[in-house]
């Protein structure tokens, strides 16, 4: 039973984490908790939604193809929604005092929860479930074919993302604007469009955990974004906020320990140990567990 | 000046509004109390669906002379709390003569005190936890089965009839969910079934696989759910993807399309028990399953539907009855009546519950509930 609850904290764990690492990297860059990132990962699940709904019509064996078309127009509108968010509400703001622009993302989340809930429907939709679902047995433990792509799909964008944040020019320069606005302007860095492609990646991440957790539980609300919100955002805390290594382990650490409290303890208590958790994380470490590398912060 | 321009525009439409009813006719509201929105909407919009068709058809029937019912519908998203801020606000409109809802036993047990206050009536469709007439309050009805006997039907069902003995239970800590998960504990053990597991979950959750993988592992024969449709469609998806291959049986808040829209092909087999015979069993209810499908032509018809019809023509009676004659009280009268309508004959034992106590459990066979017993 051990390792049936670990591949489900696993798989619940690469959820968080991708959605964990927008929270992450946008208070890395303007040292903001961007609270609309949990309706950005809404919308993204509609917009897959919207994608598999519409291609039900079509051949189904191009399945695959429908997929991947699916994760990029999620990603892509999920991450140019968060784009326009900022210039929007949050840029506007950035001389402001640092509470201005938290309140400014509080109100963002509530017009956009609602803006759904009024054109789409108050009730919950159901994800088509067109993806052929296989099981697969390990000695006692099973497991979904699903299950191994969201973790597969998580960690290869996390590869896919570390390496663009420590090697690419692109990426020196969101570290570089992580550090120092004006130092970075100086040095010829355009501060807003480093801004605008932090918000592009954060919302995109987001967008296909949404695709992910649509898929996986097979259905989607307007509201699904605020207890989920929440709890990824305490695995960015957990892992240290600004941090992207810190937000994946974060993720999974969360994940894992929710899975094992349900397993072994009571399917209440779930969300008191994963605050426990937190808790003592902060009070022994307050920055998180990787809290302390300033230099890779975004 | 927007000010000025809102007040002309308030007073021009009162005085349409005035144009429209003839002198002398008296408007009457029907509240009616359901979450309209949120996670069970479908069976409070359902339930919407069934006091409009009793409120159109009383205005157009001419019975009531000269007053003209209107419905009022009210949205306490399921919430307790939104319940007793919309109960006061009902208290305070003096036009309404009773009040249809609430869905929810957690919201209809702290809203009807608040109707006690101006002895409103109020009459529940869908309430099926026993504590909600056990206040001793005069004012409150309804007219569904409680969850003690739908709980302990439902344990006699799974030892007599499925010859099951090892259960699981779980439910969702609401006053109907761990209400119905009790009773039928309490009557699985006494019939010396033995009950594996207790758990709560959370409203709102979305993933049980945790605590199913434990569940699995207990090796149950069946899983018993306490509490709605939305987390126990996505329970019985998830057992079934781990494995945990044992049908689910549930209550009346199962007894939904939408549970196998969210299941999906996992509730194949699952059952739910459900107060009330099926319709078509009932020589009125026909009349009334053509006349919804005639109104509501691309619609499922929800389980609460002619639940709320039937209440509501209930009041209906009540408020022609009282108009003619008007010492007598709308709440003294519905304590007396003896109606038969859609669901059979209703009457209220000295409690407000309905003495109609039949159950009824259905199967889940290729997407559709079918009538077992």
């Amino acid at each position: 039973m051990f390792f049936e609850q670990l591949v489900n904290g696993l798989t619940l764990g690469s959820i968080y984490a991708l959605f964990a690492l927008g929270y992450t990297m946008v208070y890395g860059i303007l040292l903001m908790i961007n609270f609309a990132h949990s309706e950005i990962f809404m919308v993204g699940a509609y917009i897959g939604f919207l994608v598999l709904f519409s291609i039900l019509a079509f051949p189904p064996q191009f399945l695959p193809i429908y997929f991947l078309l699916c994760f990029i127009l999620s990603m892509l509108g999920a991450g140019l929604l968060a784009v326009i968010v900022e210039r929007i509400a949050y840029k506007p703001l950035r001389k402001a005092s640092r509470l201005t622009p938290l309140i400014s993302a509080i109100g963002v989340s509530i017009f956009l929860q609602n803006l759904i809930m009024l054109t789409v429907g108050a009730q919950s939709k159901t994800y088509p479930d067109k993806l052929p679902i296989t099981q697969f047995h390990f000695f006692d433990v099973q497991i979904s074919s699903l299950q191994i792509f969201i973790f597969g799909l998580s960690i290869l964008l996390m590869i896919i993302l570390n390496i663009f944040v420590s090697r690419t020019k692109l990426g020196k320069a969101m570290r570089a604007v992580a550090e120092n606005h004006t130092v970075s302007q100086l040095m010829g860095i355009n501060v807003n469009t480093i801004i605008s492609l932090v918000f592009l990646i954060g919302g995109g991440l987001g967008g296909i955990a949404g695709v992910l957790n649509g898929l996986y539980y097979g259905s989607i609300k307007y509201n699904m974004g605020f207890l989920l919100g929440i709890k990824a955002f305490t695995a960015a805390v957990l892992g240290g906020i600004g941090n992207i290594k810190g937000a994946m382990v974060g993720g999974f650490i969360l994940g894992i320990a929710e899975a094992l409290a349900a397993g072994y303890i009571s399917s209440e208590s779930k969300d008191i140990i994963a605050f426990v958790i937190l808790i003592l994380v902060l009070l022994f470490r307050p920055a998180g567990i990787f809290g302390e590398e300033v230099t890779e912060k975004i | 000046m927007f000010k000025n321009l809102l007040a002309a525009l308030g007073i021009l439409t009162s005085l349409v509004g005035c144009g429209q009813i003839p002198e002398g006719e008296k408007v009457i509201k029907v509240a009616l109390v359901c979450p309209l929105t949120g996670d069970i909407a479908a069976m409070g919009q359902g339930m919407k669906r069934g006091a409009e068709m009793a409120v159109e058809e009383a205005n157009a029937s001419g019975r009531l002379g000269g007053i003209k019912l209107e419905l009022a519908a009210f949205d306490d998203r399921g919430d307790p709390k939104e319940a007793v801020s919309v109960a006061n606000q009902i208290i305070s409109d003096t036009k309404i003569a009773g009040v249809i809802g609430h869905l929810n036993s957690g919201c209809s047990i702290p809203a009807s005190q608040i109707y006690a206050k101006r002895n409103l009536l109020m009459m529940t469709p869908a309430s099926t936890n026993p504590k909600l007439t056990l206040q001793g309050l005069k004012n409150v009805f309804r007219v569904c089965t409680t969850d003690d006997v739908q709980g302990s039907f439902g344990a006699n069902y799974c030892i007599d009839n499925l010859k099951i003995t090892t259960v699981a239970v779980i439910h969702d800590k609401t006053a109907y969910g761990q209400g119905l998960a009790e009773e039928f504990k309490k009557q699985f053990e006494s019939r010396h079934g033995k009950i594996l597991s207790f758990d709560g979950i959370n409203i709102g959750d979305k993933d049980f696989r945790a605590l199913l993988t434990r569940i699995k592992n207990e090796k149950p024969s069946l899983l018993y759910f306490g509490g709605m449709y939305s987390e126990c469609g996505l329970i019985t998806k998830q057992a079934k993807e781990l494995g945990l291959t044992v049908p689910v049986i549930s209550g009346d808040g199962i007894y939904s399309l939408e549970y196998i829209k969210i299941g999906g092909k996992s509730t194949e087999g699952d059952y739910a028990s459900m107060i009330g015979l099926p319709q078509d069993k009932l020589p009125k209810a026909k009349e009334f399953m053509d006349e919804f499908k005639a109104k509501y032509p691309e619609t499922d018809m929800q389980p609460y539907d002619p639940y709320t019809y039937e209440a509501t023509c209930i009041l209906i009676e009540a408020i022609e009855k009282t108009n003619k004659e008007p010492a007598l009280k709308i709440v003294d009268y519905v304590s007396k009546i003896k109606y038969s309508g859609i669901l059979g004959e209703t009457a209220f034992d000295e409690k407000g519950d309905t003495l109609n106590k039949t159950i009824s459990i259905y199967q889940i066979k290729n997407g559709k509930f079918v009538y077992c017993e």
